[in-house]
């Protein structure tokens, strides 16, 4: 495999299965109703499907992710780690039909340069002894 | 944004914070073998304080989702790489150059405008 199809693969995985775990928690929040102090609520949390689809994707997102660190520059891969932030908003608006005001589309792009100022320090750190793709 | 939506905002930002502290603090433990290593790892307490944060931090999420969209508390989520970094550089002297401190800032400021309005 080709390292720019590996790299293309991989990120994007990372990124659906850290979306799929932020849509599976909203789901499983939105069953459970507003926050109670309360067995009541813990129990509909955790008996509801959505749950477990959270965990899914985050045992996903795991084996991805170190994946990805054997064989990826660190910079990078610390972005895509983060930047789940682009499609959760998206999905936030597409399938939840949320509204985002202005300042925060504003802040959602200052958070993301953010974290492209934290990608670039991390690749100018000296390089590691990542294996190449397969 | 209510008065518990924040409270449970502070709180995911707490235990997030020291669950990465704690598990960088049990990562950090030299052995001469790596079996030794994860001997040595899995009977470390601050292993075992970071994972409980995290599966604290699980339910605090959930609460928090249950209060506020999801696009905000993903937005208002991510001050928790400024707060880790600046812990880390407190606790264990890591690096901070000037890209990784605009980084930081851009980020607080994106937080800011996000959750302002809120």
């Amino acid at each position: 495999m080709s390292t720019r199809r590996f790299y293309l693969i991989g990120f994007g995985a990372l990124m659906l299965f850290d979306t799929v775990t932020q849509l599976c928690f909203k789901l499983a929040s939105t069953h459970a109703g507003e926050f109670m102090p309360s067995l009541t609520w813990l129990r509909e949390v955790f008996f509801n499907p959505w749950i477990y689809g959270a965990v899914v994707g985050y045992i996903g997102a795991f084996i991805t992710w170190m994946t990805l660190l054997k064989h990826a520059p660190v910079g990078p891969a610390f972005a895509a780690s983060h930047l789940e932030i682009v499609t959760v908003l998206i999905v936030s608006v597409l399938y939840f039909g949320e509204h985002l005001t202005l300042l925060q589309v504003f802040g959602a792009f200052l958070i993301v340069a953010g974290i492209v100022c934290l990608s670039r320090s991390e690749a100018e750190q000296p390089k590691s002894d990542a294996e190449p793709p397969p | 944004m209510s008065n518990l939506a924040i409270f449970f905002w502070l709180l995911n930002i707490v235990l997030d914070t020291t669950g990465h502290l704690a598990f960088k603090a049990a990562a950090v433990i030299e052995h001469e073998s790596e079996w030794q290593r994860w001997k040595a790892l899995l009977s470390s307490p601050p292993l075992w304080l970071g994972a409980g944060c995290f599966c604290l931090e699980f339910v605090v999420w959930l609460a928090l989702l249950s209060l506020v969209p999801l696009s905000l508390g993903m937005l208002l989520g991510s001050i928790n790489i400024v707060v880790v970094m600046v812990a880390g550089k407190w606790l264990f002297g890591e690096r901070l150059d000037r890209m990784r401190v605009a980084g930081m800032w851009l980020i607080t400021l994106g937080v800011a405008l996000s959750g302002g309005g809120a």
